[in-house]
């Protein structure tokens, strides 16, 4: 078989690939316009299960985006990563509160920032997001933790200017450093 | 990740990472079908074995964050995975489901990837991956979108 009739041969099969590209921009929106009246239509028909799942999927990778990423300049993305997770679950904070028993004003000022949250916090969320992530392959509950303490190393790290010198003059060297 | 070696059925763990400028001169259409540089201002990811340079399928593909949705532009497998005597299985459906999760990422319940293939291998692509079609093109969504990552984002 000659080059060119194995690539036509090739071609002709179903999985070598797709060329799905558009041909013009008028093809390309009226395509846009049909997808997205059906995709309205499907999701009317969504059961609450699955998009309730899907938000979770959508927080699972955007939690493993940022604890695999290089990026040092991102901070508090533990209370964001935190207050995504209770709005999708609940409709109030408070009830969240509830069924981590800890007091609603604890868990807002963990949520603004303004109360490092304690271990016996970070325990019970594990405990919460273990069950609640069940459905969702590769959730690791430790993430938690994961993320606020690389929260924690992009805060020091961003402000070195603040601590560096002050800490530098108190610290010394062996000889042959 | 993982693609299966169809002679021995052993599994290999595979990275699915951005096409560097490098990679272009590595892309020659008699192996990968297609003129890869016409994609070079879209995204393009390559799939690889894990630990290897060899890049055994590609995908190109538009983020279109107003309608919410990834469209997949061009897709392939190497030309030594394709058709009864391929080496490895499972290529195309990895770069579909790396996609996939790039969508649910971006667009959580509204994720969507879409398709445009010729209508001969259209129905390949809703039997295997239970796509919608609309018109010519075909879709994946919630729930579905689901079973595509699950079947192939593992890695044994």
């Amino acid at each position: 078989m000659t080059m060119t009739t194995k690539k036509t041969t090739l071609l002709n099969t179903v999985e070598y690939g797709v060329d799905a590209r558009y041909n013009s921009q008028e093809e390309k929106q009226n395509d846009a316009q049909l997808l997205m009246q059906a995709r309205k239509d499907r999701m009317a028909r969504t059961s609450e299960q699955d998009i309730m799942r899907a938000k979770l999927m959508q927080l699972k990778l955007q939690i493993d985006e940022y604890l695999n990423s290089a990026e040092s300049d991102v901070q508090h993305q533990f209370t964001s990563f935190l207050n995504t997770y209770i709005n999708t679950i609940y409709e109030k904070q408070q009830q969240f509160a509830q069924d981590l028993d800890i007091t609603p004003v604890s868990l807002s000022q963990i949520l603004n920032n303004h109360r490092e949250p304690k271990e016996e916090f970070f325990k019970k969320l594990m405990i919460h997001s273990e069950r609640i992530f069940k459905a969702i392959k590769g959730f690791h509950k430790q993430s938690w933790y994961q993320v606020y303490y690389r929260d924690k190393i992009n805060e020091t790290m961003a402000h070195q200017d603040e601590w560096r010198e002050e800490l530098e003059k108190k610290i010394k060297f062996p000889a042959f450093s | 990740m993982n693609i299966i070696e169809v002679a021995t059925s052993q599994s290999h763990l595979i990275e699915i990472a951005p096409v560097q400028k490098s990679d272009f001169k590595n892309l020659p259409v008699n192996r990968y079908f297609f003129d890869w540089n016409e994609e070079a201002s879209f995204e393009i990811f390559k799939l690889t074995i894990k630990g290897k340079d060899d890049i055994l399928g590609l995908i190109s593909f538009e983020r279109i964050p107003d309608e919410m949705r990834i469209h997949v532009r061009l897709l392939t497998a190497s030309v030594e995975n394709v058709g009864a005597a391929k080496i490895y299985d499972r290529i195309i459906g990895n770069l579909l489901a790396y996609v996939a999760k790039l969508a649910v990422r971006d667009f959580g319940e509204w994720a969507c990837i879409s398709l445009r293939p010729k209508t001969q291998i259209a129905q390949h692509y809703i039997d295997k991956y239970k796509m919608n079609i609309t018109g010519v093109t075909l879709s994946l969504e919630v729930p579905e979108i689901f079973e595509l990552i699950e079947l192939y984002d593992h890695d044994n």
